[in-house]
C-alpha cells in the first residue's frame, strides 16, 4: 500500500498539482508515527503507513486557509492529504462549514483496517509503567513487541485495535481524488452504539458519578480542542473574557463546564475519529459522552455527520416545520 | 518577605474626560494609607498594574510626575474588549481600587540632563512622555535640560489629550510646542499632517539631543525614518514599548521580547537594544 | 563531600519510617492515580513504587501548583458608583501569607530535583521574589531516588544530568533491591539522616559497589542525547532562519508540552468572584494564578487586538528560543532537564530531540537561510 501511496505522491509533485503533501512518517517512538509535511518530492520517501497512523491529519488543513490569509492577490495553497475514514469524514465537514475549498485539496483516500491502542499493550502484559517497550514491528497481522530487558511478545493486532477503529463504519473516505485499497471492514449500525445502550442503563447518579470522575482528571491542556479538526474557533468559548463564560483554572466545576461546553459543540458535527480520545494525555474516557451525542443526532434528526457534502447539517438548519413549542410554551 | 502580587488600596479622587470620544479619561488616584504614599516612588517611564478586585488588572503607564506628590495619576483608555479598562471607566470619584507598581525600567533622566530632548508622541500614548514633560518642566529641574521641543499629534483635535496642559506648555517661552492632526475640523487652526512629516518639517537638531517616541507602533516605525535622516543616532532614540502584561514583575513569562522582558526590562528601550532584540512586537 | 556517611535502610522499613515523620512533615510521595503515578500525599497505606519510571505531571506542582490561591478579598459595605459592591481591598489580604508547611518529597527523580533549582532561580531572583513559591521551597526537604532504568526518552545527560544527579536534592536514594542507599548531599540533607539515625545503619563497602555497578549501567543505557555544545550561542542567531517554518508544522498548539514540563513556568493571573450560597451577587472572590503555555493561540493576545505572535510558527520558536537561549542569556541555564515528559506525551510524537538536532546541524545560521 505504502508504494502505491509514494507512487501517487510522486506523480503528483510531478505534474505539479499540489504544493504540499500531507502524510504520516516513521515516529521517534516505538509504536508511532508522526505527521509529515512534504514539498519536496526527495522527501517522498519518508512517508509510511501503518497501523500507527492514528492521527486526523484534516485537523492541519484549517490552517492553510485561515481569512486572514485569503488576501486579493495572494494565491491558496493546493494541499495533497492523505485520507483514511475518519479523517475523510472530517474532510466533508470542514468544507461544509466553509473552513476549506474542495478545489484546493487532492484527497488520497485509503482503506484503513484500523490502529493500535497504546494503551492495550499495557493490558497485554506489558506494564509500560515498570517495563519499557523499546520496539516493535509489525507484521502479517501481528505486532511484535519487545521490551528492555529483551523480552520479545507477540500480539494479535485486531486485539490491539482502539475501540473506535473496531466500530468504524467507513473506512474510507466517501469524497476523494484517488482511492487505494478495497474498504472492506463494516460494522453494523446496532453494534456501535452497544456499549452507551450500556451506559444508559445505569441510574443517574451512577452516571453523574463516572462524569465526574472521569473530567476531574483534566487538566485544561485543550489537547482534545486542538487535535478535534471542527475546533476551529479562532477563540475558544473556554477563553473568552468578555464575558467569561468559564474560570480558566482546574477547578471541576470549571472543567465539567469546559467538557460539556466542548463536546455539546461537536452535537452533529462528530465524526468519531476519537483524536480528543488519544490526544487526552490523562486518559479521560471521553467517547462515551460524544458518541452519546452521535447517537442522539442521529435518532432526533436521522442525521449523521460527515458522510454527505449535500446534507443540510441539522443544528444549522432551519425548516419552516421545525417544533416551537420551546418557545411558545417553554 | 514582601509579597509584590499584592495591591495597595487607594481611592480615585478625580476623573478627567481627556478626548471628544470619551473614552480616555485621567484618573488621580490617592493612596489610603500616606505611608504606602511615601514607599511608592517612581520614575518617568514607569508604568503600574491597577487592580479592581473580582475584575482584574492592567498595566498603566504613570502620567503623573514624581515631582507631583499628592497624587498618581494616571490616563485610561478603554477598550472594547477590555474587562478591566471597561470596568474603571464605571467608577466615579471616591471609589476605590488597588495598586501595584511601580514596574519597568523607566527613563534614564540622570543621562538626559545636559541634552536637548526631542519628545514626539501620538494619540493616547503620550502618556508617559506627559510624565517626563511635567518632570524637566519643575523648576527644581527645568536648568539641568536644554532645549526641550515636543511633537503631540492626534488623529482629530478632539483626540489630543491633555488639552488644558497643552495649552500652558504653548506659553511658555522654555518649551517649543507642536501639535498637529491627521484631520483637522472646523474649529481647529493649528497644523494638519502626520507626525512623521511634522518631524522633518519640524527638523530639531540632532547635536546633543536625545530623542523620545511614544506612540502607535506604525507612527513609530514610521517617525524613525525622519530622525535617522536628521542625524539621530540609535541610542539616543528611546521608545516606550507596549506588551501584554501580567504579573509585572518578569515571572510569568508572557511579555518578553527575545530574552528581555518588557514589564523588567523596559518598558524604554532604545533603538539600538531594539535592533539588537527579535522583531517579535 | 568526601566523608560524607552513605547510610542503608531497608526498603521494608521505609513506610515505616515516612509513618513516623507524618506528624512533623507534609510528606509527598508518587502514587499511582488513574492509571499513571502523581506526586500525592502520603498515605501509610500506599507502598512507594519503587520501579516507577518517573511521574506524569512534574513534582512542580507541589511548589507551584496548576491553581494556585495569592489571595481573597470580601465585599465592603459601600457601594460603588456604578451600583455593585466595591470589594474591600484587605490590608492583609486572607491566604496571602504562603504557606510554610513542612515538605518533604520523597522519591523524586534526579530530573526533577534539578529542575527545582532552575525554577528557584526564576522565582528568586535580585529584583523581585515569587514569596508563594520560594516559601515552600525554602524549608523543604528534597528526598530524590536515583535512575536505575532510565527510559528511551530520557536525555538528562545532555543536559547537565545523569541517573544520580545530585543537583537541588537534599538526600539522593539508590534502590539496590533488598536496600536502600541513602548519600546526604546538603547540610540539610545530612543533619536529616542524623536525626533519625535509629532508622539507618552504616552502608557497607559491598552496598557502594553494588551502587557503583548500577550507576554504571544506568548511564550506559541513555543511548539518546542530544550534543547541546554552545547550542545558546547557535540560537543568538537563529531567529530568522527558515528552519522555523518545517518545526512548528505538526504542532496541535496544546499544552501538554508546556504542562507536563518541570520547567515550564508561564502562569496567567485572574480574578474570581464567589457567592455564599443564596445570595444574588458575589460577596467575596480571590485573585489566582494558574498555568498558562506560550503555545496556547491567545497566550500573548493584546486587547486591541493584536497578536505579536499569531501562529504556530512564532509560539513554537518562543518555546524553543525561551528554553535553549533566552534563559541561558538571563539565568545562564537551559531550562530543560531531559525528563522526556513532552516527547512521550506529544499526541503527534513532535520530538524536542529531533527539533534539536536540527538546530544543533545548521552550520552558519545568520545570514544564508533567511525567511
Amino acid at each position: 500500500m505504502i508504494e502505491k501511496i509514494k507512487e501517487t505522491v510522486k506523480k503528483l509533485f510531478k505534474e505539479n498539482k499540489i504544493d504540499i503533501f500531507i502524510g504520516y512518517s516513521e515516529g521517534t517512538l516505538p509504536l508511532r508515527s508522526t505527521p509529515c509535511f512534504i514539498t519536496e518530492p526527495d522527501d517522498i520517501e519518508k512517508l509510511v503507513w501503518n497501523s500507527y497512523c492514528f492521527n486526523n491529519l484534516a485537523v492541519y488543513l484549517p490552517r492553510f486557509f485561515l481569512p486572514q490569509l485569503q488576501k486579493k492577490d495572494v494565491k491558496l495553497p493546493r494541499i495533497g492529504i492523505l485520507a483514511k475514514g475518519c479523517d475523510g469524514r472530517s474532510i466533508v465537514g470542514l468544507i461544509k462549514e466553509h473552513q476549506i475549498p474542495r478545489e484546493n485539496l487532492y484527497i488520497i483516500g485509503i482503506a484503513c483496517k484500523g490502529m493500535i491502542d497504546i494503551k492495550k499493550i499495557q493490558n497485554a502484559g506489558c506494564k509500560i509503567q515498570e517495563v519499557e517497550i523499546v520496539a516493535a514491528e509489525e507484521k502479517n497481522g501481528k505486532v511484535l513487541v519487545e521490551d528492555e530487558d529483551k523480552k520479545k511478545i507477540e500480539l494479535e493486532k485486531e486485539e490491539l485495535l482502539a475501540e473506535v477503529c473496531k466500530s468504524c463504519q467507513y473506512t474510507a473516505p466517501l469524497i476523494y481524488d484517488v482511492l487505494i485499497g478495497e474498504e472492506k471492514r463494516k460494522t453494523k449500525e446496532e453494534e456501535r452504539a452497544a456499549f452507551i445502550e450500556e451506559f444508559e442503563k445505569k441510574p443517574l447518579e451512577e452516571r453523574w458519578k463516572y462524569f465526574q470522575e472521569q473530567v476531574s482528571k483534566c487538566i485544561r491542556c485543550y489537547a482534545c480542542r486542538q487535535a478535534c479538526p471542527n475546533c476551529y474557533c479562532k477563540e475558544c468559548f473556554a477563553e473568552q473574557t468578555k464575558p467569561e463564560w468559564i474560570g480558566v483554572t482546574d477547578n471541576i466545576s470549571d472543567i465539567m463546564f469546559f467538557q460539556m461546553g466542548r463536546i455539546f459543540h461537536q452535537a452533529g458535527r462528530c465524526i468519531d475519529c476519537g483524536a480528543c480520545v488519544r490526544a487526552c494525555p490523562m486518559g479521560i474516557d471521553l467517547r462515551i459522552f460524544t458518541y452519546k451525542l452521535i447517537k442522539d443526532v442521529k435518532e432526533f434528526f436521522g442525521y449523521e455527520a460527515g458522510i454527505s457534502l449535500e446534507e443540510a447539517p441539522p443544528l444549522a438548519t432551519f425548516k419552516s416545520d421545525d417544533k416551537q413549542e420551546f418557545i411558545t410554551e417553554p | 518577605m514582601n509579597n509584590p502580587y499584592l495591591p495597595i488600596p487607594v481611592t480615585i479622587k478625580k476623573i478627567t474626560i481627556e478626548n471628544e470620544a470619551r473614552d480616555i479619561k485621567t484618573f488621580d488616584l490617592a493612596f489610603n494609607d500616606k505611608k504606602d504614599a511615601g514607599k511608592f516612588k517612581y520614575t518617568c517611564g514607569q508604568f503600574a498594574e491597577i487592580s479592581m478586585l473580582g475584575i482584574g488588572e492592567a498595566p498603566i503607564g504613570i502620567a503623573s510626575s514624581p515631582m507631583d506628590e499628592e497624587l498618581v495619576q494616571f490616563t485610561i483608555k478603554k477598550y472594547i474588549t477590555g474587562v478591566v479598562t471597561s470596568a474603571l471607566h464605571n467608577l466615579c470619584p471616591g471609589d476605590m481600587v488597588g495598586i501595584r507598581g511601580p514596574f519597568g525600567n523607566g527613563f534614564p533622566m540622570k543621562d538626559f540632563e545636559g541634552s536637548n530632548l526631542v519628545i514626539v508622541g501620538g494619540g493616547f500614548a503620550f502618556t508617559t512622555l506627559r510624565s517626563l514633560t511635567r518632570y524637566v518642566l519643575h523648576e527644581k529641574n527645568r536648568v539641568r535640560f536644554k532645549d526641550i521641543t515636543i511633537l503631540y499629534g492626534a488623529r482629530t483635535p478632539g483626540e489630543l489629550i491633555y488639552k488644558s496642559e497643552l495649552k500652558q506648555w504653548e506659553e511658555r517661552d522654555d518649551i517649543n510646542v507642536h501639535l498637529t492632526v491627521d484631520r483637522g475640523d472646523e474649529n481647529w487652526k493649528g497644523r494638519v499632517g502626520l507626525v512623521p512629516n511634522v518631524l522633518r518639517e519640524v527638523a530639531p537638531s540632532s547635536k546633543n539631543s536625545v530623542a523620545l517616541i511614544c506612540g502607535p507602533l506604525i507612527m513609530v516605525k514610521y517617525t524613525m525614518l525622519p530622525l535617522m535622516d536628521l542625524g539621530f543616532k540609535p541610542e539616543k532614540i528611546f521608545f516606550s514599548l507596549e506588551m501584554r502584561i501580567k504579573c509585572g514583575i518578569g515571572k510569568c513569562g508572557r511579555c518578553n521580547i527575545g530574552p528581555k522582558y518588557v514589564c523588567k526590562d523596559g518598558p524604554v528601550f532604545t533603538y539600538k537594544e531594539l535592533q539588537g532584540l527579535p522583531q517579535e512586537y | 563531600m568526601e566523608n560524607v556517611k552513605l547510610k542503608i535502610i531497608k526498603k521494608k522499613d521505609v513506610l515505616n519510617f515516612l509513618d513516623s515523620l507524618k506528624k512533623e512533615y507534609n510528606i509527598f510521595v508518587p502514587m499511582e492515580k488513574n492509571g499513571d503515578i502523581r506526586f500525592s500525599k502520603f498515605n501509610s497505606g500506599e507502598d512507594i513504587p519503587w520501579n516507577y519510571r518517573n511521574t506524569k505531571i512534574s513534582p512542580k506542582e507541589i511548589f507551584f501548583p496548576q491553581t494556585e490561591t495569592l489571595f481573597s478579598f470580601e465585599a465592603g459595605t459601600s457601594a460603588l458608583s456604578n451600583g455593585s459592591r466595591a470589594f474591600k481591598p484587605i490590608n492583609e489580604p486572607k491566604g496571602s501569607t504562603p504557606g510554610t508547611t513542612n515538605y518533604l518529597i520523597f522519591g523524586i527523580r534526579p530530573c526533577d530535583a534539578q529542575a527545582f533549582s532552575l525554577l528557584g532561580k526564576l522565582f528568586g531572583g535580585d529584583d523581585f521574589q515569587d514569596p508563594y513559591y520560594i516559601e515552600k521551597r525554602k524549608q523543604a526537604t528534597i528526598i530524590s531516588l536515583a535512575c536505575n532504568k532510565p527510559q528511551i526518552t530520557c536525555f538528562c545527560t545532555s543536559l547537565k544530568g545523569k541517573p544520580d544527579n545530585e543537583e537541588g536534592t537534599d538526600i539522593i536514594l539508590f534502590d539496590l533491591g533488598e536496600n536502600i542507599l541513602a548519600k546526604p548531599i546538603t547540610k540539610r540533607g545530612e543533619k536529616f539522616t542524623e536525626n533519625l539515625n535509629s532508622w539507618f545503619k552504616e552502608a557497607k563497602k559491598s552496598d557502594v559497589e553494588k551502587k557503583n555497578k548500577l550507576m554504571d549501567l544506568s548511564l550506559k543505557k541513555i543511548r539518546s542525547g542530544v550534543n547541546l555544545q554552545n547550542i545558546k550561542e547557535k540560537l543568538d542567531e537563529a531567529f530568522d532562519i527558515s528552519l522555523w517554518n518545517e518545526i512548528h508544522q505538526k504542532c496541535l498548539g496544546c499544552g501538554i508540552c508546556t504542562y507536563l514540563c518541570p520547567t515550564c513556568y508561564c502562569f496567567n493571573i485572574t480574578d474570581e468572584k464567589d457567592h455564599v450560597a443564596g445570595a444574588s451577587t458575589p460577596s467575596r472572590g480571590k485573585r489566582i494564578r494558574c498555568w498558562d503555555s506560550c503555545m496556547f493561540p491567545l497566550f500573548t493576545l493584546h486587547a486591541s487586538g493584536h497578536n505579536p505572535r499569531p501562529t504556530y510558527k512564532e509560539r513554537m520558536r518562543q518555546r524553543i528560543m525561551h528554553k535553549f537561549n533566552y534563559c541561558p542569556e538571563n539565568f545562564k541555564e537551559i531550562f530543560c532537564v531531559g525528563c522526556g515528559r513532552c516527547i512521550r506525551n506529544c499526541p503527534v510524537n513532535l520530538d524536542l530531540r529531533e527539533v534539536l538536532v536540527s538546530l544543533m546541524s545548521l552550520g552558519s545560521l545568520c545570514k544564508d537561510k533567511k525567511i
